[in-house]
């Protein structure tokens, strides 16, 4: 042991010091980082109309419709022995990759009051909608 | 650029068409408070810069909100804690071999870090400050290195004078057991 070795005292005022530092020229360069993130993530934001009360129920109900019906065409599409039934959870599949381009629709069908929502968000939002207006057929994942 | 005075900046913020100038200055003259503040809560530069933006994008999206009940600094400082303290738990949950202690990792981690500038005793303080809980580790630093008054810290952590004093006198007692220790 080394018996010249003082017990730190903390009140001295060498280790009240800051061992920390920074890159040089951080603080002067981190208002405009931050700036552009702000913006980068507001950007990100898309307004979508909020579903109206009179669809809600709708909205549920397609949600979890079509969360079956991708996942039983994943199943079909993935099974080499039966090839019926794939044409309709193709053509649904389609449809909701053209959702993106066809905001015509809701515009009438949903209320005025507009929500921000991330593109994901808004994406499954107005799947849902398209969805609930075609009124797709229920028996499509009850097989 | 004079400094502004948080009544100043909050007008500013209200302000159609003038908040982009009023937040401006208010990261202008609070970084630099906030973001050591959370540094040495995250130990590493990279860290304390993401809470500290974290803390900042907050700030931005509440501030026409603040109520200056409390003063500027204080509520600013009990985001960025906020924001610090989430991003420890969230750490600890995403770390890849959760039986490793992860103050032991950010201590390892600081050891070899190119921004600690601190000599063998600096180190060893650092490294018995992250063996306290996390809440005394605040106190401890809020109190011995930035000199805060009970009360500020009172109004930031929202805990009572008392239990603060507590809380610092523990910090302290276990820290000096652990730098005798050697």
């Amino acid at each position: 042991m080394n018996m010249d070795h003082k017990k730190p005292d903390l009140q001295q005022e060498t280790l009240r010091r800051n061992p920390f530092k920074v890159p040089e020229g951080y603080f002067e360069s981190f208002s405009d980082q931050l700036h552009e993130r702000i913006k980068q993530e507001e950007s990100s934001k898309v307004p979508v109309r909020r579903i109206g009360t009179t669809t809600r129920w709708m909205a549920l109900a397609a949600a979890m419709l079509a969360a079956a019906l991708i996942t039983t065409s994943i199943i079909r599409l993935s099974s080499p022995r039966d090839t019926e039934g794939l044409l309709p959870d193709l053509a649904v599949l389609e449809q909701m990759q053209l959702l993106e381009d066809d905001r015509f629709l809701y515009e009438i069908l949903t209320e005025e009051e507009s929500v921000e929502l991330d593109e994901n968000e808004a994406f499954v939002s107005q799947a849902i909608e398209y969805l609930a207006i075609n009124d797709v057929e229920m028996d499509l994942i009850f097989e | 650029m004079p400094d502004w005075e948080d009544r100043e900046i909050i007008e500013g913020f209200n302000i159609p068409g003038n908040e982009e100038i009023a937040f401006n200055q208010l990261v202008v003259q609070y970084q630099e408070r906030l973001y050591w503040h959370i540094r040495k809560m995250v130990i590493s530069h990279d860290d304390a810069d993401d809470v500290l933006q974290n803390t900042m994008i907050k700030v931005w999206r509440s501030l026409n909100s603040f109520r200056a009940e409390s003063g500027l600094y204080t509520w600013l400082y009990r985001i960025a804690t906020n924001e610090a303290l989430s991003f420890l738990k969230q750490k600890k949950k995403k770390a890849f071999a959760p039986w490793v202690d992860m103050e032991e990792q950010m201590f390892e981690k600081m050891e070899a870090d190119p921004w600690f500038n601190g000599d063998e005793i600096q180190l060893k303080l650092q490294e018995a400050i992250l063996k306290l809980p996390e809440k005394q580790r605040i106190v401890f630093n809020m109190k011995y290195f930035d000199h805060m008054k009970y009360e500020d810290m009172s109004e930031i952590l929202g805990t009572s004078v008392g239990a603060l004093k507590a809380s610092y006198h523990h910090a302290v007692k276990k820290i000096e057991t652990l730098l005798d220790k050697d």
